[in-house]
């Protein structure tokens, strides 16, 4: 085997690296992105039986966006196997305890339920800030793209660019200015 | 006898009550005006000061435009400025909803703002959609404490909108695709 090829080889068979930002994403959506890259689906060469997968670092979780009425709607459920057992927790009360658990449950959720799952999620990072260790960070070599733009707020916009921003609306010529 | 008293009463009334609601003005009534408060000595001074608009200059109209592809438009319905221009707004374009809002991030109607009711119903729908996530934090009542991370409960967190449930005469229930 030449040179090149060997390296080709380790280049096929490494594991790269992912760093996906998961500010004002939905985390149903951007699960599905996730998992193509934890599980390898990405490459040409996947197979159930070949473990390709990627590792992911998901960060800023806590910044996670859900649709509509999502937050005080969608219930996680939980039973401790003994009689009234059962919980239901609320979305945003379970992010209120840990604002990486409705990432990894999405994630977890968006994989087909086999023996292989478990060992996937373990190359899963999620991290609440923006921090992340040191150690972590200098294997990342790439970036998800993001699903969603990140809205801008309107006190973060210059004062001048929104006075000069083309307007749509005129006021009528009575109106008194509040 | 209680005919003849009530159009007596009625005769009577015209006059008083209707000289006190007519409408005096010795300024000019159709200008853009503002409220002003000075202060002369011991004296209050409020008054209504009319201001040039200075959205005129920056103003955006269709049949101003050279080569716009016309939008499609039912020609049944009354055709505002916004559906002639054919813009695509959604509820995180800030820029353009925060023209439609009084300081105090509330709607303005339909009298002043001049839409369509569908256009109406699409910003103000989209405007609260914006306030709700928190984009538009600083036109707010003066009450608010003006940080979406202070509200309250799930309130605290990020949250984005379908624009296509604003037309919806039911939003879909995730549960109800589990029904047999």
């Amino acid at each position: 085997m030449s040179a090149a090829k060997r390296v080709q080889q380790w280049a096929t068979f490494a594991r790269t690296w992912h760093i996906f930002d998961c500010k004002w994403q939905d985390p149903y959506q951007s699960a599905n992105i996730i998992k193509k890259y934890l599980m390898g689906l990405h490459k040409p060469i996947y197979h159930p039986m070949n473990d390709c997968g990627d590792v992911v670092v998901c960060i800023n979780s806590r910044e996670i966006a859900l649709r509509g009425d999502d937050w005080r709607k969608r219930a996680y459920f939980h039973h401790t196997g003994y009689p009234g057992g059962a919980s239901w927790t609320l979305a945003w009360e379970l992010h209120n305890k840990d604002p990486t658990m409705i990432i990894k449950k999405a994630v977890y959720r968006a994989m087909k339920g086999n023996l292989q799952r478990r060992h996937t999620m373990e190359r899963l990072f999620i991290y609440p800030g923006e921090e992340i260790p040191e150690d972590i960070k200098q294997n990342v070599s790439n970036q998800i793209r993001q699903l969603r733009l990140v809205p801008q707020r309107l006190d973060h916009i210059p004062e001048e660019e929104v006075q000069q921003y083309p307007k749509v609306m005129e006021y009528p010529p009575d109106y008194v200015l509040k | 006898m209680a005919l003849l008293i009530k159009s007596v009463f009625s005769f009577l009334k015209q006059p008083i009550f209707s000289s006190s609601l007519r409408v005096f003005s010795i300024t000019k009534q159709l200008n853009l005006k503002e409220f002003q408060e000075s202060r002369n000595g011991n004296k209050l001074i409020i008054e209504a000061v009319s201001v040039p608009s200075t959205r005129t200059d920056l103003l955006v109209r269709a049949d101003k435009i050279q080569d716009l592809t016309p939008a499609v438009i039912d020609a049944e319905k009354p055709v505002c400025y916004l559906c002639k221009l054919g813009l695509d707004i959604k509820h995180t374009d800030v820029l353009i909803l925060s023209q439609f809002v009084r300081s105090d991030g509330c709607m303005l109607p339909r009298r002043i703002t001049g839409l369509c009711s569908r256009q109406q119903k699409k910003v103000g729908t989209m405007v609260s959609m914006a306030q709700k996530a928190g984009l538009m934090i600083n036109l707010t009542p003066s009450r608010c404490k003006k940080d979406p991370k202070q509200r309250y409960g799930y309130k605290k967190f990020n949250t984005y909108f379908d624009e296509a449930t604003i037309f919806m005469k039911k939003i879909p229930d995730q549960r109800d695709k589990f029904k047999r």
